[in-house]
C-alpha cells in the first residue's frame, strides 16, 4: 500500500481561484532559470475558443446559458487554448496540481 | 437510494456533459465542488465497528447519504473555500483539517471510482507512468530525468536520432502578467550549446520517435476509445497541443498487443478512466508518451463522435463492457 508524506498528495484539489497562480514577475538570469523555460511562449490567440456566458444551476447541476439557445456544453466542443489572457487560462492536461 | 457523487469544479462543462447522460438514464446525482466544503455543504461521517462510513452529505439543494454512494466521478475541483476573517495561521489549518477530514472520509467511500484521487494523484508522475508501462509491455521512448547538463549531452550522443525536451509536471505559467506554456521541443544541436539552467530543477529528455500521426486513446472503465491525431503544420506535427487548428481526428482501432498492455497499466496505475498519447510510426508500431489520468476528452468526442462521456457514465453505473 502507498503511503503518501501529507494528505494534499491524496486528495488533489485545483488552486483556490485560479488554476495558474499569477506572477507579475520576469524572467531572472540565465544561471537560475530554468533551462527548459527559454523555448517558453505565449501560446496562439488566434485560435483561442470565447466560451458563452453561463451561471450554473443548482437544480440540474450544469451551467446554463444566459440566454436561450442549448445548454453551454453542447456548443463547446473544441479545446480551449491558451491565449494568453489570464481570465482563460486552459484546462490542465495534466490534471489538479498544487 | 443508489447515488453517483460527482466532485469537480462547476464551470468543467465536460462535466456536464456526463451528468446529463446519468440524469436521462434515471440515475441520481449529487454533484458538488470541493470549494462547497466547509461553508455550503455539510458533512456528517460516522464509522464504527459494525458499520462503514455513514452519514449525510449536503448542500442547500439536496442531501445523500454516504452509505448509499456507490459510485465517485472525481475531476479537478477546487480547494476548500474557507470563511472570511481567518488568520493565514487558521487559514492553513483549516484547509489541512478539511483536506484530511472531508477528503479522508470521501477517499474512504467504498465505490466506484473515476478516479480515485491518491491513484490519480500517484499516476500523474510521468516517471511513474513510464516504468510502469515499461513493466506492462508497451514501447516507451528512451527517457532521461535530470539536472546534470553533462548527464544531457551524453544522452544526446548515446540517441541515434533527434531527442526532444518537455515539462515533466504542468507545462503552463504566468509571467510578467502573462500566460505561457512550454510544448514538446525537438531539440537542435544549437539548442544544447548552453546549457545553464539545467542544474536549476529537474529536465526531462526523451528521443524523438518518427511518427505518422498520433493517437489520443481515451480508456474509460475496460473501454478503448481510440483518435488518430494527424497534424497538418510543422509545430502541430511536433507537439499537437500547439496548433489545434491544423489538426484532423480519425476514429481509430488499437492493436491488440497495445490494448493489452494498456489493460495492464490502467490496472497497475488503478486508474479507471485516461487520456493517453500514443506516438504512431510510419510502419504503424506504437509508442507510449505519457498517461493524463484527468485528460480532456470532450474535444475528441465532439470530433469523432466517441461515446466518452456515455463510457464515463457506464463505469460509474457499473455497466458490464
Amino acid at each position: 500500500m502507498t503511503t503518501f508524506a501529507h494528505p494534499r498528495e491524496a486528495f488533489p484539489l485545483l488552486p483556490h481561484s485560479e488554476r495558474t497562480p499569477q506572477s507579475n514577475e520576469g524572467p531572472s538570469g540565465s544561471t537560475t532559470r530554468p533551462w527548459i523555460l527559454r523555448f517558453a511562449r505565449v501560446p496562439d490567440s488566434t485560435q483561442a475558443i470565447e466560451k458563452p456566458a453561463a451561471v450554473y444551476d443548482e437544480g440540474s447541476q450544469m451551467s446554463v446559458g444566459l440566454y436561450d439557445g442549448p445548454l453551454p456544453y453542447m456548443t463547446t466542443h473544441s479545446p480551449t487554448v491558451p491565449d494568453g489572457n489570464m481570465t482563460n487560462p486552459p484546462p490542465l492536461d495534466e490534471g489538479p496540481k498544487d | 437510494m443508489p447515488t453517483i457523487l460527482v466532485i469537480a469544479a462547476r464551470d468543467d462543462w465536460p462535466t456536464d456533459r456526463v451528468v446529463n447522460v446519468l440524469t436521462n438514464r434515471g440515475v441520481r446525482v449529487f454533484r458538488m465542488d470541493t470549494a462547497d466544503f466547509p461553508q455550503q455543504a455539510i458533512l456528517a461521517g460516522r464509522i464504527g465497528t459494525r458499520r462503514g462510513w455513514s452519514g449525510r452529505l449536503a448542500n442547500s439543494h439536496r442531501a445523500v447519504e454516504l452509505s448509499d454512494i456507490e459510485a465517485v466521478y472525481f475531476r479537478a475541483p477546487h480547494q476548500f473555500r474557507l470563511t472570511d476573517g481567518m488568520s493565514k495561521a487558521e487559514q492553513r489549518f483549516a484547509a489541512a483539517q478539511a483536506r484530511a477530514g472531508f477528503g479522508g472520509v470521501i477517499s474512504a467511500l467504498d465505490a466506484r471510482w473515476v478516479n480515485h484521487p491518491a491513484a490519480m494523484t500517484r499516476a500523474e508522475y510521468k516517471p511513474i507512468q513510464l516504468a510502469t508501462a515499461r513493466e506492462c509491455g508497451l514501447t516507451i521512448p528512451p527517457t532521461l530525468v535530470t539536472n546534470d547538463p553533462d548527464a544531457v549531452r551524453a544522452f544526446a550522443e548515446d540517441t541515434p536520432g533527434p531527442i526532444i525536451c518537455k515539462p515533466v509536471a504542468s507545462p503552463v505559467f504566468i509571467e510578467g502578467n502573462e500566460l505561457k506554456t512550454v510544448y514538446t521541443r525537438r531539440l537542435s544541436p544549437h539548442d544544447l550549446v548552453d546549457l545553464r539552467g539545467i542544474d536549476t530543477t529537474a529536465h526531462l529528455f526523451q528521443a524523438w520517435i518518427e511518427k505518422a500521426y498520433e493517437v489520443r486513446l481515451t480508456i474509460a472503465g475496460d473501454r478503448l476509445l481510440a483518435a488518430e491525431v494527424h497534424a497538418r503544420s510543422a509545430r502541430g506535427h511536433e507537439d499537437w497541443r500547439s496548433d489545434y487548428g491544423s489538426l484532423i481526428y480519425h476514429r481509430t482501432d488499437t492493436p491488440a498487443d497495445v490494448a493489452e498492455g494498456v489493460h495492464r497499466l490502467m490496472g497497475r496505475l488503478d486508474l479507471r478512466f485516461a487520456a493517453l498519447d500514443f506516438v504512431v510510426s510510419p510502419s504503424g508500431a506504437w509508442t507510449f508518451l505519457e498517461a493524463n489520468p484527468c485528460g480532456q476528452w470532450d474535444w475528441i468526442q465532439g470530433a469523432t463522435g466517441l461515446p466518452i462521456a456515455e463510457a464515463i457514465a457506464d463505469e460509474l453505473q457499473g455497466v458490464p463492457t
